[in-house]
C-alpha cells in the first residue's frame, strides 16, 4: 500500500515527459489524440462499469454503439432532430433496451459461470452486427452537420474543434458517473455489490436491481457517445466492434474499479495512436497500440501472479 | 459384444457413403456437404479446447494464419500445394507453442480476450505485410490444390474431418480425459494430484491450433484466394461455437451433430433468405445458453441416463 503512491507519481512523472516531447515533435499527434483518446474513454467507461460491478465482460458493447449510431441515423433522417440533441433520445431508448437485455438474458446468466456469460453477449454482438446488415445493408452512411467541420488553425496548421466534444463529455460522464457512486444510495449499493457482491447481499443488498440499473445506464451511455460521434464517423454494420476490444484494454490497463485510470489510459493511448498514425507508410500498425499494450498488460499481471 | 459388432457395422457403413459420396451426389450437395465438414473440424477442435476449461476466441486467428501461409508459400516460393498445407500446420504449430508459454497462464475471461485479441494482431500484421501478403487487397492463387478436382479436394476435408474426430475420441477414451475435465472441474485439485495442467493445456492448445491452421490452409486450396476480411472472418469462429454448442458442448458427438443439423439448417435458409440469414447463429446461441445448455446430444444423454437408471431400480 505504502509504495503505491510513489508508483502512480513516477508514472504520472514519465507520462508528463512523454507528453511534453510529443507535444514538441508532433503537435497535431498531440491534439488528435487527446480528441481521439477522449472517446476511447467515454465508450470504455460503461463496459469499465459492467465488468466491475456486474463481473461481465459484455462482447455486445461496440455492437450497442453501432445500434445506437443507426437509431441516432435514423432520428436524424426522418425526424431531423440534431445529432448533438439526439444524445437525450438516444441516452433514454437505450436505457430502456439495456433494461430490456438485461431481463431477458443477462439476468439468467449472472450465476452460470464465465464461459456461458462470454458466449452469451458474443452472441448477442453477433445478432446486432447481423440485423444491422440485414436491414442497412454493409453500405456506410455518413450525416452531414456543418457545425461538425469547423476547424481552428494554429501557427501553421488546423484541428477540428468539434472533437474536443469527446474529452470534454467523457470528463463529464466520468464526472456523474462518480456522484451517481458516491453520492446516490443506489450508487453506494454498487460499489458494496462491485466490491463483494455475497457480503453485500447478506447485509440487505437487492443485488439483482443493482445489476438492473448498472447494465442499464452502462447501455444508455453507449447512446450518448453515439450521439456525439454521428457527425464524424461514417456507420457500417462493423464500426463499433473494435470499441469493444479497446475498451476491454484501458480497462485491463486502468485496473477494475479505476474510472480516472480509464480516463487517463484512454488519452495516453489515443495520443500513441495518433503519433504511429503520422508516421508515414507505417500508419496501419496504429492498430496494433491497444492490442500490444491488451497483451502486455494481462501478460505480466498473469507473470506476477504465478510468481507470488 | 452384440452392441460392438453393430456399432462397427454402422461406421464402416457411414464411412463408405461418405467416402462414396462424390460418385451420386450432385455438385450442389457436395459443396454443401464439404462446408459442413469444415466446419465440423473447427467445431470439434474448440470443443477439444473448452473441454479443459478454457474458452477460446483464437479459431479465426489460426484458421487466418494457415490460410496465408499455405497461400504464400505456393504463390510466392512456388511450393507443391499439398506440401503447403503440412507447412501451414507446422508454421501454426510453432506460433501457437509460443503462445503457449505466454498465454495458457491465463483463465477465464483474460484467456478469451487474450486469443480474440491475438485474432486482431495476426490480421493487422497480414495487413501490413504487403509485398508478402497482398495487404488489404488480398492474394489470389491460381494454380487450385488437385487443379480443382472436387473429388480429391472432398476426401482431402473428409480426411481432416474424420482425422479430428477420431483424435478427440481418443482423448476422450483415454487418461487425456480424465485429466483435462479434472483441470475443468477443479483446477487445484488436478493440480495437488499430481496431473501437470500446464503441459495438458500446452499439448491441446497447439493440437487445436494446428486443426484450425489446416482447416484454414485446405480452405485457401479449395477457393483459390484469401483476404484479410475473410481469411480472419469471425464468422469462423461463430459457426464453430454455434455447432459446437447446439449439439452439446464437451463431447464428440454432440459438435458433429450439432455441425449437421445447423449445417443443414443454415444451408436451407440461405436460400430463403440470401441477406444477413447469419442472425440465426446469434439468435441460436442466446437460447441455447438460456434455455439449452447441454445442447441436443447432452440432453438426450442424460434424459437416456434417467430413464436407464429409472428402469434398473
Amino acid at each position: 500500500m505504502n509504495a503505491k503512491p510513489f508508483h502512480l507519481n513516477r508514472t504520472l512523472l514519465i507520462l508528463i515527459i512523454l507528453l511534453v516531447v510529443i507535444a514538441i515533435w508532433k503537435p497535431v499527434a498531440l491534439i488528435y489524440g487527446f480528441q481521439r483518446g477522449g472517446l476511447y474513454a467515454l465508450i470504455a467507461l460503461p463496459l469499465a462499469l459492467i465488468l466491475g460491478i456486474i463481473g461481465i465482460l459484455n462482447l455486445g458493447h461496440g455492437d450497442f454503439l453501432t445500434l445506437a449510431m443507426y437509431i441516432g441515423y435514423l432520428l436524424f433522417e426522418n425526424l431531423k432532430i440534431d445529432p448533438l440533441l439526439s444524445m437525450v433520445p438516444l441516452f433514454f431508448i437505450f436505457l430502456a433496451l439495456g433494461m430490456g437485455i438485461y431481463m431477458i438474458t443477462i439476468k439468467y446468466v449472472l450465476k452460470s459461470g464465465e464461459l456461458n456469460q462470454l458466449i452469451l453477449t458474443f452472441g448477442i454482438s453477433m445478432v446486432i452486427i447481423q440485423m444491422a446488415e440485414l436491414i442497412w445493408t454493409t453500405r456506410p452512411r455518413n450525416l452531414y452537420v456543418s457545425y461538425a467541420s469547423s476547424s481552428v488553425s494554429f501557427l501553421d496548421f488546423s484541428v477540428g474543434t468539434y472533437e474536443f466534444l469527446y474529452p470534454a463529455l467523457a470528463i463529464g460522464v466520468l464526472i456523474a458517473l462518480r456522484l451517481f457512486l458516491k453520492k446516490t444510495k443506489l450508487g453506494q449499493a454498487a460499489t458494496a455489490v462491485g466490491q463483494n457482491p455475497r457480503g453485500a447481499e447478506i447485509v440487505g443488498i437487492d443485488t439483482n436491481r443493482v445489476y438492473f440499473t448498472v447494465f442499464s445506464i452502462s447501455i444508455g451511455i453507449l447512446g450518448i457517445a453515439a450521439g456525439v460521434m454521428l457527425p464524424r464517423t461514417s456507420i457500417f454494420p462493423l464500426t463499433g466492434s473494435p470499441y469493444t476490444l479497446k475498451s476491454f484494454a484501458l480497462v485491463a490497463m486502468a485496473g477494475l474499479g479505476d474510472l480516472n485510470g480509464i480516463l487517463i489510459g484512454g488519452i495516453t493511448l489515443g495520443i500513441a495512436e495518433a503519433v504511429i498514425q503520422s508516421i508515414p507508410g507505417y500508419g496501419g500498425w496504429s492498430d496494433l497500440v491497444f492490442f500490444g499494450v491488451l497483451l502486455a498488460v494481462i501478460l505480466t499481471r498473469a507473470y506476477r501472479r504465478s510468481e507470488s | 459384444m452384440k452392441n460392438r459388432t453393430g456399432l462397427i457395422i454402422a461406421v464402416v457403413g457411414v464411412l463408405s457413403v461418405m467416402i462414396s459420396l462424390p460418385y451420386y451426389s450432385g455438385a450442389y450437395f457436395l459443396s454443401v456437404t464439404m462446408t459442413i465438414l469444415l466446419n465440423m473440424t473447427l467445431a470439434v477442435s474448440w470443443d477439444m479446447m473448452l473441454r479443459t476449461g478454457q474458452l477460446s476466441f483464437g479459431i479465426a486467428g489460426f484458421f487466418g494464419i494457415g490460410s496465408y501461409v499455405s497461400i504464400v508459400a505456393v504463390s510466392n516460393f512456388g511450393v507443391n500445394n499439398v506440401v503447403s498445407i503440412f507447412l501451414a500446420a507446422a508454421f501454426v504449430a510453432v506460433i501457437a507453442l509460443a503462445l503457449a508459454f505466454a498465454i495458457l497462464k491465463l483463465r477465464g475471461i483474460y484467456f478469451a480476450i487474450t486469443t480474440l485479441a491475438l485474432t486482431m494482431v495476426f490480421s493487422v500484421t497480414i495487413r501490413n505485410m504487403p509485398t508478402l501478403t497482398g495487404g488489404s487487397g488480398g492474394k489470389v492463387l491460381y494454380n487450385t490444390i488437385f487443379n480443382g478436382d472436387t473429388t480429391k479436394i472432398y476426401w482431402l476435408i473428409l480426411t481432416m474431418a474424420l482425422f479430428t474426430i477420431l483424435l478427440s475420441i481418443v482423448f476422450e477414451k483415454t487418461r487425456v480425459h480424465y485429466a483435462i475435465s479434472s483441470i475443468r472441474n477443479d483446477e487445484v485439485v488436478a493440480k495437488s494430484s499430481g496431473i501437470n495442467v500446464f503441459k495438458y493445456l500446452t499439448v491441446l492448445f497447439v493440437i487445436t491450433a494446428m486443426i484450425q491452421g489446416v482447416a484454414g490452409a485446405i480452405y485457401t486450396q479449395q477457393y483459390g484466394f484469401a483476404y484479410p476480411e475473410t481469411a480472419f472472418s469471425l464468422d469462423f469462429l461463430m459457426l464453430p461455437m454455434a455447432m459446437a454448442l447446439v449439439g452439446g458442448i464437451y463431447s464428440t458427438w454432440g459438435s458433429v451433430i450439432g455441425s449437421v443439423v445447423l449445417g443443414l439448417v443454415a444451408e436451407y435458409l440461405r436460400l430463403v433468405m440470401p441477406h444477413g440469414s447469419k442472425i440465426i447463429y446469434g439468435i441460436i446461441v442466446i437460447l441455447i445458453i438460456l434455455f439449452l445448455p447441454k445442447g441436443i446430444y447432452g440432453t438426450l444423454e442424460s434424459k437416456l441416463r434417467t430413464t436407464r437408471n429409472g428402469a434398473r431400480k
